[in-house]
């Protein structure tokens, strides 16, 4: 098994180069046959490395330890679900696995664009074959995954007991697939400009590819972050950890993104910010695998360091330097003719929104790499911590939630004043009557009040949009109001799946807000059947039950749970212990409500009859999930394929076949 | 073109707001990071300042009481690596800090000769009065070659 892995993954490596070789030939030449036959390569491609994968997969699955891979991230007792997901519980697993998932969707826009732009697509492709190499490259030279053990251990070393949970099984291969499925339109991108065929052509091809991307960025941070609220149990759910921000860079840069490529289809303005945003969102991808692999930023949870640093540091500066030299080079033809023309415009609303997102990123970025920059100027390592990124990113989500609001209700172009006033009268109310009701709920902070006051502005504008859009269909159509409500979703899925998107971010935000401000802890060390109390919440440590079992041992304790002297449960904080690497694992009990989460940690088992135990209670964190939910839904709302919209491709197209017009173009939305 | 310099005032703004934002708050919450050798090398002009500093968990100096949540032990600084591997703490280093953490449970993962960064700030009888005990978690392992 191990050499046909090696054996696929090298010719991949060999097609891959063909790959790029006939599709330049053929776009220069104009010879069809080859671009097709690099299409083809690139399908090849996918199937090979699919084998190696699968081959990787057999060894993991059968406890192959001849494989040094799987010798260092399984065991024979591990648990079946996690030898598969082990794939990506290793540094050769995980470049593997991503460059598969690159190869799917490098074939799957090969296929979309078999027929449709003839022009950009070659060049696309040989972007998407080059990042293909650049991985390869890695797999058959830096980092195999198919090397050889010898001696032969009995056992495997067992994947990291931090690993072996639910939540990680699912948040790797989501970040993955955002991150990943976001080279499609930075090849586009990148095709545009070497081609100078500079409308929104690579836009409109690539928007579902964008939006499929910033989806999986959506759900693969939100996994982390449960990930860490439940299995690291220190009670929180995000630590501005540089591997946590190597992940939220991009997501902001996508979300820019998908925001500002609406004003160059309507407006056709903004061409090199749109450029340049995708490139950096593929870019920040790189740079993310750099971080967390490199060792060169140290993190609290520090990835297996190794030689890898360097690869990716000069691929990301080849990427960076070659991808602004095109800009450079089209700088000329890239100037719009429009300009902005009043502040009180969407565009512009936009157009701020994307510079708070680019803001954000930015200190993010300037934050993580703070450390490496203070030791190299100054002589000396200088950390930032939470602190930094709260202090700064907290004013700023403010603006960007009140942004979020303005921009939906103000007409492109220019506003009058008195639209103004008609349109916001509602959502200012609102907002200003939910920071009333958070006074009199007693809450004094400001950033708590502002925080809330405009995510109840920022709901008024949503109703009033759902609102509008219902009304007016009722006047046009004579619909019941609820029947109106689907059509006008379904018919405008774009624009009223983002407004549910919006509505989500909304909730996620109130519950970040709650749960950073309002958590309060606990930490104590008790006897059995002695209590303590935490807000409402009475606890009394009931007992231990330790289970040995060949793969692990674990010890349970028992915490009778009161709130407010009624309604008793049991909670079951643990310990587990994995006796293959000898590591401790917590095991948090939670206790979720919309109100507030009881969250008890065992966090340590002092004598025979004694434990330590640390409790939070975090109100409104549930809402966070919730709100994550509801951004999943909207964005799948968004991206469902539109009817009417390919109704209308489909009419055009048969309008052109029957009055024998001849080679009418396609349209080029997806 | 007159409101183009208003729109290039208003993004002027937009970035010194951003700048300000991020000096200030660079001022207000960086801590050094240090090793335990450079520690004791500047421990004069280090006093009260807030300090994150690395170094390994000395060997038979843990002391942990669970009734009052208090962690004692000594830290000594990491030794360079070398290709064969980690060398060992020796016994007789002459740099070590005792670090005292109050009010925080005992990390899993803390054990003798671990990495641990301590967050906290000097105290006065040239120890660490820690806040938090952070345990280096090694989230994925290297793989032992040849075992």
């Amino acid at each position: 098994m191990a050499d046909l892995g090696k054996l696929t993954l090298a010719i991949a490596l060999i097609l891959a180069i063909y790959s790029i070789a006939a599709n330049l030939y053929g776009a220069r030449r104009g010879a069809p046959a080859f671009v097709a036959s690099a299409r083809h390569a690139l399908w090849a491609m996918c199937a090979m490395v699919t084998i190696a994968v699968v081959a990787l997969w057999n060894g993991l699955l059968t406890s192959d330890f001849s494989l040094e891979y799987v010798a260092a991230y399984s065991s024979s007792t591990l648990p079946t679900p996690y030898k598969f997901t082990a794939l990506w519980g290793g540094q050769q697993g995980s470049l593997l696995f991503w460059t598969w998932l690159l190869l799917i969707f490098s074939s799957i826009a090969a296929f979309q664009n078999r027929r449709r732009n003839p022009e950009i697509a070659p060049y696309a492709m040989m972007v998407l074959a080059g990042v293909a190499i650049f991985f390869l490259a890695m797999l058959n030279f830096v980092t195999r995954p198919f090397d050889l053990m010898s001696p032969i251990p009995a056992q495997g070393q067992d994947l990291n007991p931090l690993l072996q949970n639910y939540w990680m099984a699912i948040h790797p291969p989501s970040l993955y697939t955002g991150y990943v499925s976001a080279t499609v339109p930075f090849a586009f991108g990148a095709a545009a400009l070497m081609t100078g065929k500079l409308d929104d052509t690579w836009i409109r091809t690539t928007r579902r590819w964008a939006i499929f991307s910033w989806f999986f960025l959506t759900l693969g941070n939100l996994f982390g972050a449960r990930w860490a609220y439940e299995v690291l149990g220190w009670g929180g759910y995000w630590a501005w950890d540089p591997v946590e921000n190597a992940a939220f860079m991009p997501w902001l840069v996508m979300t820019a993104y998908l925001h500002s490529v609406m004003i160059q289809e309507r407006k056709d303005m903004l061409k090199v910010w749109n450029l340049a945003l995708i490139g950096l969102a593929f870019s920040l991808t790189i740079f993310g695998t750099f971080i967390t692999r490199s060792g060169v930023i140290s993190s609290v949870h520090s990835f297996t360091q190794s030689g890898l640093g360097p690869y990716f540091l000069v691929f990301l500066a080849a990427v960076v330097a070659g991808y602004a030299g095109l800009i450079w080079f089209r700088a000329r033809e890239l100037r719009s003719p429009a300009e902005f023309e009043s502040y009180l415009s969407r565009e512009a609303a936009f157009l701020f929104n994307n510079l708070v997102l680019i803001g954000i990123a930015f200190a993010v970025f300037w934050g993580t790499i703070f450390p490496v920059l203070s030791e190299a100027v100054r002589g000396v390592k200088i950390t930032v911590g939470p602190p930094f990124f709260n202090s700064v990113n907290g004013p700023l989500a403010l603006a960007l939630v009140f942004l979020m609001g303005v921009g939906p209700l103000i007409a492109w172009r220019r506003t009058s004043a008195d639209k103004l006033v008609r349109s916001f009268a509602a959502p200012i109310a609102l907002g200003v009557a939910t920071a009333l009701a958070a006074l009199i709920g007693g809450i004094r902070a400001w950033y708590v009040l502002t925080a809330f006051s405009l995510s109840g502005f920022v709901l008024g504008t949503v109703i009033v949009e759902f609102h509008r859009g219902v009304n007016a269909r009722r006047h046009l159509v004579a619909e019941s109001a609820p029947r109106a409500l689907v059509n006008l979703v379904s018919k405008n899925n774009r624009r009223y799946g983002g407004y549910i998107i919006h509505l989500g971010v909304l909730i996620a935000f109130a519950g970040i807000v709650g749960s950073s401000f309002f958590k309060t802890e606990v930490k104590r060390s008790v006897r059995e059947g002695e209590s303590f109390s935490i807000g409402p919440y009475q606890l009394r440590y009931l007992g231990m039950s330790a289970v040995d079992t060949p793969h692990l041992l674990s010890a349970t304790a028992r915490l009778e749970v009161v709130r407010d002297g009624r309604e008793a449960v049991t909670m079951e904080p643990a310990k587990l212990v994995y006796k293959r690497q000898e590591q401790p694992a917590t095991i948090v009990a939670i206790r979720s409500t919309p109100l507030a989460d009881l969250y008890v940690v065992l966090a340590g088992i002092d004598d025979t009859n004694r434990a330590t135990f640390e409790v939070f209670l975090t109100p409104l964190v549930w809402w966070l999930w919730a709100g994550g939910v509801l951004m999943a839904i909207g964005t799948v709302v968004a991206m469902w394929p539109n009817v009417r919209e390919r109704a209308a491709i489909a009419a055009a197209l048969s309008r052109a076949r029957a009055g024998e017009l001849g080679a009418e173009p396609a349209p080029g939305g997806d | 073109m007159r409101f183009r310099l208003r729109f290039v005032i208003g993004v002027g703004l937009i970035v010194a707001a951003l700048t300000y934002l991020i000096t200030t708050a660079i001022r207000n919450t960086s801590e050094y990071y240090l090793t335990v050798s450079e520690v004791s090398a500047r421990a004069a002009q280090l006093q009260s300042q807030p300090l994150r500093v690395a170094g390994r968990v000395k060997p038979d100096t843990i002391n942990w009481e669970p009734s009052t949540l208090t962690l004692k032990f000594e830290m000594v600084p990491i030794p360079e690596t070398t290709p064969e591997g980690v060398k060992p703490v020796a016994a007789s280093d002459p740099v070590s800090f005792k670090v005292t953490c109050v009010g925080q449970p005992k990390p899993d993962m803390f054990a003798a000769g671990r990495d641990v960064i301590v967050e906290g700030r000097l105290d006065s009888h040239g120890g660490i009065a820690a806040s938090q005990v952070l345990t280096s978690c090694p989230s994925k392992y290297e793989p032992k070659k040849g075992q």
